[in-house]
């Protein structure tokens, strides 16, 4: 144990004489550049990046590129913590509701011309004020029915014949015949879609919430929870997650993020639909889709930007595009590969596609995180029986203004 | 594990021997030229106390007196997500201070609740809390604070909310939580009781982060006390005996003022700590429940959801004021001896 | 439970006499209730009842996140309450050691937290010092300026504090982050450790210095030794501080060969989905160092020293 420790201390006084002698060596012509991340450990999204930046590395010896990943929330404090302090990160791998604030902020710049050349292939680029702010590299991250085959043959077509099939199942089975995350609004606006309604007034900034849509909505989720007896009590993520792993619940409603891990857990048992059609309305659900984007730092320019541009573009070729699909799941957002028979011969991404199909894009405004926070806990207060649906919706308006007007939006910058 | 090889090892034992080689060398250098200054030069008569303090007074300066400053400067301004860009400087002056100030007062903290019921609740929690954690914590202290088999067990046990990562321990607790699928609705049930929505309703989510709250923090006042409690000499407990004294008599006259000097800094310390615990009432509401924010996590998500960072910079030096206010009225009606001992003794 | 404890010969002629005999001596009842010295026997039995329920409730979500850790799957939730699943597998642990870089984690929080804490105690216990034995200008507002230093939210000193770092341009580095551990506790330390040095009265040091010695090596010889029970929660406080930090190292480290356990940990949790078994499997593994340093220095939690020498 002693000896241990000598040999430790003498390695320190070493190393402390070493650090101090050696400086670091330069090497001519070298581009280094930063680039931020939030993809996913437990999807494959980042193990992926890294290869990927890994092979470009190794194709050009004059290019160092440093990945770093942190959470979603934590990629967009820190890009405006570290745009103040002026050491921003190059270039951004990151979802497409972050456009927005860092537009507003004008820490990411237009990259209009990086879009060009490539755009025929990809579905939408994130466009704020007519120029392009983010290139897509997956597309998806939206909400889907996914079943459970055991309990069904065929997923439920509106929302009648699923209230009736969910309970059906939950009498014959004793299992849950319904869960999902009742604790994010997330959940809430593919109803609201379904319902007619939507978050914002067509100026896209205005939050229209208190609405007779949204009072359907929130009285159709009250209902499923408290008026059927076919859903748990508090049904969030991790309930939602846990039980349909172990086989307790028929049907839930998660996003293709879950779709790999569901797939090694349930087997062929596993099934992937469209949210019911909204009976009253005859409409689908329109969950929201959105998905990566390559962004670009406000300070960028010379030799590193012609090095992202050339990056970027050999990153979304239809080879790799493909090859992301398999290695993570998602769909790409290269077009032709969204075609390829490895997709629409495969049901589970198959289904995701078709769900996508009905889908809206997320609002990326800043405006839309008061939306948010407000139907959070309005959504919530129905759910606990404590507020009624048409107090919720005139709350929420209110809740969403005030926090709109305190964020000072100011357009006049 | 690839990459943590032997020679990784060496090279951050390196990195970090030379670091801490570093420090002390310049923490050093600068008490010998601090004494020399002040000792010879300026023929200091507390030129060595002043040398030891000379090495905590520099870090605190700049890892806590600039950001404080900078909170200052903040809240002199109207910093928001449209200011951060280098190229567009946010407007700077009294009057945004004033603008902010009247805001925290004004304007509803998150939603639809002010200020004053926030501070009220948050001023109910703490001292709920801390009264919790020093009476429990003193009651298991004074149960370990003797000669006992497996003492060193159950110390180091009592612990055990202190060692797990704080996170992973409030994200445990929430599954315990809940209505169906967690323990202490189980256990309820057992007895009869059908149960509680700790998760989904408002009263009792804010009672299930107080629970979680008690759990985390009297095992540290309980070993900091413990540590006070070791301090007494035990001839005091034995010669009051001899004379007769009650168990009550002698927590009052023995226990209690000795070890005060412990007591009541574990009891600020425990009290700024509560008021500003982020973790639990962040997390225990899952659900945004305003009634379970206090003002912390109000302050977070005002700063980093909106982004409105003048806002908040004014909104925590409203929060520092009140706990300064209270800070150096606790310390006056507590008569903690801040310098009386030390004019007696010391020369 | 017994008094056996008490029982230690201490060479004297005057052994105490032992349970049995005092059974013998009082009856079971009076022996039990009603014994006038130190604890009576049922107060032993209630104290250990206490300390066991005290203990239970503390380790019980151990045994949670022992029991998600070994499940396969990433389920959070269970639907039974059993402590090892069926189906236990301790693949998350490979995973996380094996796949990913844990160890690289463990060893980074090792070295920072350790010299981060070895730093700070060193600093406050000389500050807490000068604080509990002089008297100077301004020395009552500077205490209370330490505490403010605790009054601001942790969230507001995200932004300054990475500022200073990108101009120091200590980003990605450990001697940023070992001097910020280093400072981050020491105004708790040197509060806890001015408490327990007025404690301790002057008579000791003077008579130190009666003999010889200077003030410094008085301070050294007879306060810090006196003091092992302050300085061994002054260590371990710093040492969990440094050790869970997140809000610090997410600023100042985002290169992964740098990255501390909870920056690792972290990565295990995304947007949506979280791998839950190994989550909790590196949760676990992470707890147990901290365990140990508790255990191997609740000897020094203890002061053997005060209780002989401090009679006045």
């Amino acid at each position: 144990m002693r000896r241990i420790g000598i040999l430790c201390l003498v390695l320190m006084v070493v190393g402390a004489f070493g650090a101090f002698a050696n400086g670091q060596q330069e090497v001519e012509g070298l581009v280094e550049f930063d680039l931020w991340t939030q993809a996913d450990e437990a999807t494959n999204e980042l193990p992926y990046l890294e290869s990927l930046v890994e092979e470009y590395m190794e194709e050009n010896d004059l290019v160092s590129i440093d990945v770093a990943d942190m959470g979603t929330e934590d990629l967009r404090e820190d890009f405006q913590t570290a745009s103040i302090a002026g050491e921003a990160p190059e270039l951004l791998w990151t979802v497409n509701d972050h456009a927005g604030p860092f537009t507003l902020a004008r820490i990411i710049q237009p990259i209009d011309d990086i879009w060009e050349p490539i755009g025929d292939n990809l579905v939408e680029p994130e466009v704020l004020d007519d120029q392009v702010y983010g290139i897509p590299i997956t597309s998806g991250n939206h909400l889907m029915l996914m079943y459970n085959k055991q309990y069904m043959d065929e997923p439920p077509q509106d929302t009648d014949e699923f209230k009736q099939m969910a309970q059906d199942i939950a009498d014959e089975h004793g299992v849950h015949g319904f869960s999902y995350n009742a604790t994010e609004p997330f959940w809430l606006v593919p109803w609201l879609g379904g319902f007619g309604g939507e978050v914002f007034a067509a100026d896209g900034v205005t939050p229209t919430l208190d609405t007779p849509e949204m009072v359907q909505t929130l009285e159709f989720l009250y209902e499923i929870q408290h008026e059927w007896d076919f859903m748990p009590a508090e049904p969030d993520a991790d309930t939602t997650d846990s039980l349909f792993q172990e086989g307790e619940v028929a049907m839930i409603i998660s996003g293709d993020w879950a779709i790999g891990s569901y797939e090694d857990e349930l087997g062929d048992d596993f099934g992937v639909a469209r949210i019911p059609r909204v009976s009253e309305t005859g409409e689908w659900p329109q969950p929201y889709t959105s998905g990566k984007y390559w962004m670009v730092a406000n300070h960028v320019e010379g030799e590193t930007r012609e090095i992202i541009e050339d990056f970027i573009h050999w990153s979304l070729t239809e080879e790799r595009q493909l090859e992301l699909t398999q290695t993570v799941g998602a769909l790409p957002a290269h077009v032709d590969v969204l075609d390829h028979p490895e997709i629409t011969e495969d049901p589970i991404l198959a289904g995701s596609a078709s769900q996508l199909e009905v889908g809206t894009p997320m609002p990326s405004v800043p405006q839309m995180r008061a939306n948010w926070d407000a139907m959070r806990v309005e959504m919530n207060l129905v759910l606990a029986d404590d507020k009624d649906p048409a107090q919720a919706a005139a709350d929420m308006q209110q809740g969403a203004e005030a926090a709109i007007e305190d964020m000072d939006i100011d357009d006049q910058l | 594990m690839e990459r943590f090889t032997l020679g990784f090892v060496i090279s951050s034992l390196e990195e970090a021997g030379s670091i801490i080689l570093g420090i002390v060398l310049v923490v050093v250098l600068l008490q010998v030229i601090a004494y020399v200054v002040l000792h010879h030069g300026l023929k200091a008569r507390l030129a060595l106390p002043l040398t030891l303090l000379v090495p905590a007074a520099v870090g605190l300066a700049v890892l806590t007196g600039y950001p404080l400053l900078y909170n200052v400067w903040l809240a002199f301004t109207n910093m928001s997500l449209q200011h951060i860009s280098p190229h567009v400087d946010p407007d700077f002056g009294v009057g945004q201070f004033i603008a902010n100030i009247r805001r925290v007062f004004t304007r509803p903290v998150l939603h639809s609740e002010h200020f004053f019921p926030v501070f009220g609740r948050t001023v109910a929690y703490t001292a709920l809390q801390v009264t919790f954690h020093v009476s429990i914590g003193l009651f298991l202290a004074m149960c370990l604070n003797r000669r006992m088999k497996l003492r060193g067990i159950y110390r180091t046990l009592i612990l055990i909310p202190w060692a797990i990562p704080q996170i992973v321990a409030v994200l445990t607790w929430r599954t315990e939580f809940h209505f169906q699928y967690g323990f202490v609705n189980i256990l309820l049930r057992n007895f009869g009781h059908s149960g509680f929505f700790w998760l989904s309703d408002r009263m009792t989510n804010w009672i299930a982060f107080n629970l979680v709250n008690i759990w985390l923090g009297v095992p540290f006042m309980s070993v900091i006390l413990l540590g006070g409690l070791q301090s007494i000499d035990p001839n005091y407990y034995e010669a009051a005996e001899i004379d007769g004294a009650t168990w009550r008599q002698r927590f009052r006259n023995i226990t209690l003022p000795m070890i005060r000097p412990v007591l009541t800094p574990a009891a600020i310390l425990g009290w700024i700590w509560t008021f500003n615990m982020f973790n639990v009432p962040y997390f225990i509401n899952a659900r945004n429940f305003e009634s379970s924010d206090i003002l912390v996590t109000a302050l977070f998500r005002a700063a980093f959801e909106y982004n409105r960072y003048g806002f908040a910079a004014a909104f925590s030096i409203v929060v520092f004021v009140i706990l300064l206010i209270f800070t150096v009225f606790y310390v006056k009606i507590s008569g903690l001896e801040l310098t009386k001992k030390a004019s007696q003794k010391m020369k | 439970m017994s008094s056996s404890h008490q029982v230690i010969s201490h060479g004297s002629p005057l052994s105490p006499p032992t349970r049995r005999e005092l059974i013998a001596r009082h009856g079971f009842f009076n022996w039990f209730f009603r014994t006038a010295r130190g604890d009576a026997p049922y107060q032993r039995v209630l104290i250990h009842l206490v300390l066991i329920a005290a203990c239970v409730i503390t380790v019980y979500p151990l045994t949670r996140i022992l029991s998600v850790s070994l499940r396969p799957g990433d389920a959070l939730l269970s639907t039974t309450m059993e402590v090892i699943p069926e189906n236990a597998t301790f693949a998350a642990y490979y995973n996380v050691i094996v796949q990913r870089e844990f160890l690289i984690w463990i060893w980074n929080s090792i070295i920072v937290a350790l010299s981060g804490s070895f730093i700070g105690v060193a600093i406050a216990a000389t500050g807490a010092y000068a604080f509990s034995r002089w008297d100077f200008p301004l020395k009552v507002p500077a205490l209370i300026f330490l505490l403010c230093t605790q009054m601001i939210p942790a969230p507001m000193m995200v932004v300054p504090i990475y500022i200073i770092a990108a101009n120091l341009g200590i980003l990605n580095s450990w001697i940023g982050i070992i001097v910020a551990y280093s400072v981050q506790s020491t105004p708790f330390s040197i509060w806890i450790l001015k408490g327990y040095y007025d404690t301790v009265p002057y008579e000791l040091e003077q008579q130190a210095m009666v003999d010889g010695s200077s003030h410094l090596g008085a301070f050294y010889r007879i306060i810090l030794p006196l003091s092992t029970p302050a300085l061994a929660i002054a260590f371990l406080f710093n040492f969990t501080q440094a050790w869970n930090d997140w809000v610090l190292a997410r600023v100042m480290l985002t290169n992964d060969l740098y990255y501390t356990w909870p920056l690792g940990v972290n990565r295990l949790q995304g947007q949506f989905t979280t791998l839950w078994s190994e989550f909790y499997a590196a949760s676990f593994m992470i707890s147990i160092p901290v365990l140990a340093l508790f255990l191997a220095s609740s000897r020094f939690l203890i002061s053997g020293l005060t209780l002989g020498s401090v009679k006045d």
